[in-house]
């Protein structure tokens, strides 16, 4: 409900205790004086108080609508409309937000309604002739700020509202002036106002033109500029990293090219596939997993992805096993180069990790190695899939995974 | 190889990576030009009439596509080898659509790359993995071809179940004849797939095919 007391602004829990003493134990700080954007009637401004007072919003309108009633309260709700801020769409708000629109619009009607008792009463105080346009023009203004105080004029209602507005206030003025019988003379003025305006408009054209366009100038200008720094902060992290790094391991041609093809990778990724680069398909999974295995081992590797298929359990556990498969390949091969191809159909997704290297007898694979069978078969077949490797001494080794696809 | 050497037409934009084929190629080819852009290609290759043109996919002027569509039917007789450090299947699709014998990529070793270049001049195809991962993504966009007889061609939108078969085991990094001896085929048999798979990349024109050049911009 309270905002978390930000550090530095010790002395509120003092101020707070001396001004109001009947809100109870000590409080955090006190919330500041906004107009917050739900749960107004009007404009927010009891709500706001009410906030920044801690006490229940009806109590301040109740007193808003006395202090109305002599007078004061109508100016005191004016002036801190008109000064309160409103508060940041993100803002905190305590949760009473609900259906605030209706209880606005029936707050402006009940508002409406004593206008008009109001004025009928002003009719014995006054000339009546000059209250209703009166009355009229202020209730305009009123629709008019309204509809501008908050940034809802996108909507198609808040443009009406604007036109209503825009045309009470109007109608009040005109009639204002056609009762006091200076109709003619405020027409008058108001032509040759216009015609001075229009005149300096089109004096000033060209100005105005030259203006909007370097405004729109100045606007592509900015976001290519951001463009660009974006791009550099890129290489700058990537490129330029790698780049030096190559000339400090100038003299290792393993690792320059371990170097190299890493950041080939990463930039093409950026490039052309950054919705892959994010991951959550296949074919971005086994492109991490091989980009890890390169950076770990003096390995190259082929990565082949025909399909994709978004990631899953079942998914993961295989890209975890064929990372296993290819390490293994990385480490017992004995040959730089391992070839993976994955076929996503729709009954599977296969996996064939195959190097051309020692290759060995999987018959005769001591039962204390565990790569294979453990992370590689069993990982599979606990997600309901299958591994098998063909291999023999001299003919390279080809691990095939295959992982039947649940039909949902 | 044949007693006359093979002669070989480099196009790439970086003269780096053009003495860097080079150097690889050795004395086992005659390199008979170079060239950096298409206009300079396309004059190129007409003075000198070679036998294999190494054509970078990404050039200066429009592009190896471009080189291709405007000389292909001018010199039946050139071959063309598309190389690339590219992974933009619709730019490897492209250009081997418009008449390349094969792809591959620029990191290839200089014994492949020689293997390549051999191969092309004899009028074989040659597949990368990664070119054969392309083709069957392209064709697999579609249903699966349940084909029985597995020689029987099925039309051009389609894999026969023998090529779909060849294309996965060279996606797998197979050699012909690995393929050959995994299949009980013979090499020949494996090439003449292989052709066929390219025949079909480059006549068909089932909707799938562009529809997926189109979607899917990478591998």
């Amino acid at each position: 409900m309270y905002p978390v007391r930000s550090p530095g602004h010790d002395g509120a829990v003092t101020g707070t205790t001396t001004l109001r003493t009947a809100e109870g134990p000590v409080r955090p700080e006190r919330p500041p004086l906004l107009r917050p954007r739900g749960g107004r009637v009007l404009g927010g401004v009891a709500a706001g108080t009410a906030d920044h007072l801690r006490l229940d919003p009806v109590l301040v309108r109740i007193g808003f609508v006395l202090l109305a009633v002599a007078g004061v309260g109508v100016v005191a709700y004016a002036l801190l409309w008109f000064t309160m801020k409103v508060a940041p769409a993100d803002a905190p708000r305590p949760a009473r937000a609900g259906g605030a629109s209706r209880r606005q619009v029936a707050g402006l009607v009940v508002l409406g309604v004593a206008a008009l008792v109001l004025s009928s009463r002003l009719d014995t105080w006054a000339r009546g002739d000059v209250v209703v346009p009166l009355v009229l023009a202020g209730a305009g203004l009123a629709v008019i700020w309204y509809q501008l105080d908050t940034d809802r004029v996108d909507a198609r209602s808040a443009r009406w509202g604007l036109v209503v507005g825009v045309l009470l206030a109007g109608g009040g003025v005109v009639l204002l002036l056609a009762t006091t019988g200076q109709l003619a003379n405020a027409r008058n003025g108001f032509v040759a106002t216009l015609v001075v305006l229009v005149g300096i408009g089109l004096a000033t054209a060209p100005l105005w033109r030259r203006l909007l366009d370097s405004r729109a100038q100045e606007r592509s200008a900015r976001i290519r500029s951001e463009e660009r720094a974006a791009v550099a902060a890129h290489l700058h992290d990537s490129v330029l990293q790698t780049l030096a790094l190559v000339q400090k391991h100038a003299g290792d041609p393993a690792q320059v090219t371990r170097l190299a093809r890493g950041q080939e990778r990463e930039l093409r990724s950026w490039l052309y596939a950054p919705s892959e680069a994010a991951g959550g398909t296949w074919a971005g999974m086994v492109r991490r997993l091989v980009a890890e295995v390169e950076a770990d081992h003096e390995v190259t590797v082929d990565p082949v992805v025909v399909g994709d298929v978004p990631a899953d359990e079942a998914v993961d556990a295989l890209a975890r096993a064929t990372r296993e498969a290819v390490v293994n390949a990385a480490k017992h091969s004995g040959t730089p180069g391992v070839a993976l191809y994955s076929e996503v159909t729709p009954a599977a997704v296969t996996v064939f990790v195959r190097d051309r290297g020692a290759g060995f007898d999987p018959a005769a694979v001591p039962a204390d190695r565990r790569g294979l069978r453990d992370s590689v078969v069993g990982r599979l077949q606990r997600v309901g899939g299958t591994a098998v490797v063909h291999s023999a001494p001299g003919e390279g080794t080809e691990v095939e995974l295959t992982l039947p696809r649940r039909t949902s | 190889m044949t007693t006359p050497l093979t002669k070989v037409f480099l196009v790439d934009d970086h003269a780096m990576v053009r003495s860097g084929v080079r150097a690889e190629l050795g004395d086992v080819v005659e390199v008979v030009g170079e060239a950096a852009d298409v206009a300079e290609a396309v004059a190129g290759v007409r003075a000198t009439r070679p036998d294999v043109v190494l054509l970078d996919v990404h050039l200066p002027g429009g592009g190896g596509r471009a080189v291709l569509e405007s000389l292909r039917a001018e010199l039946p007789d050139v071959r063309w080898l598309a190389l690339s450090v590219s992974d933009a299947a619709e730019d490897v699709i492209a250009v081997i659509r418009a008449g390349a014998r094969g792809y591959v990529t620029k990191t290839i070793s200089g014994p492949d790359l020689r293997d390549a270049v051999a191969r092309v001049a004899e009028g074989d195809v040659v597949f990368s993995p990664r070119l054969a991962g392309f083709v069957l993504d392209a064709f697999s966009a579609g249903p699966p071809a349940p084909t029985p007889e597995p020689d029987v061609d099925p039309g051009l939108d389609l894999l026969s179940a023998r090529e779909r078969e060849v294309m996965q085991l060279l996606a797998r990094g197979y050699t012909y004849r690995e393929i050959g001896g995994r299949l009980f085929i013979s090499v020949k048999t494996v090439e003449s797939h292989a052709s066929n798979v390219l025949r079909k990349l480059q006549l068909s024109n089932r909707n799938e095919l562009t529809r997926w050049a189109a979607t899917n911009r990478l591998l």
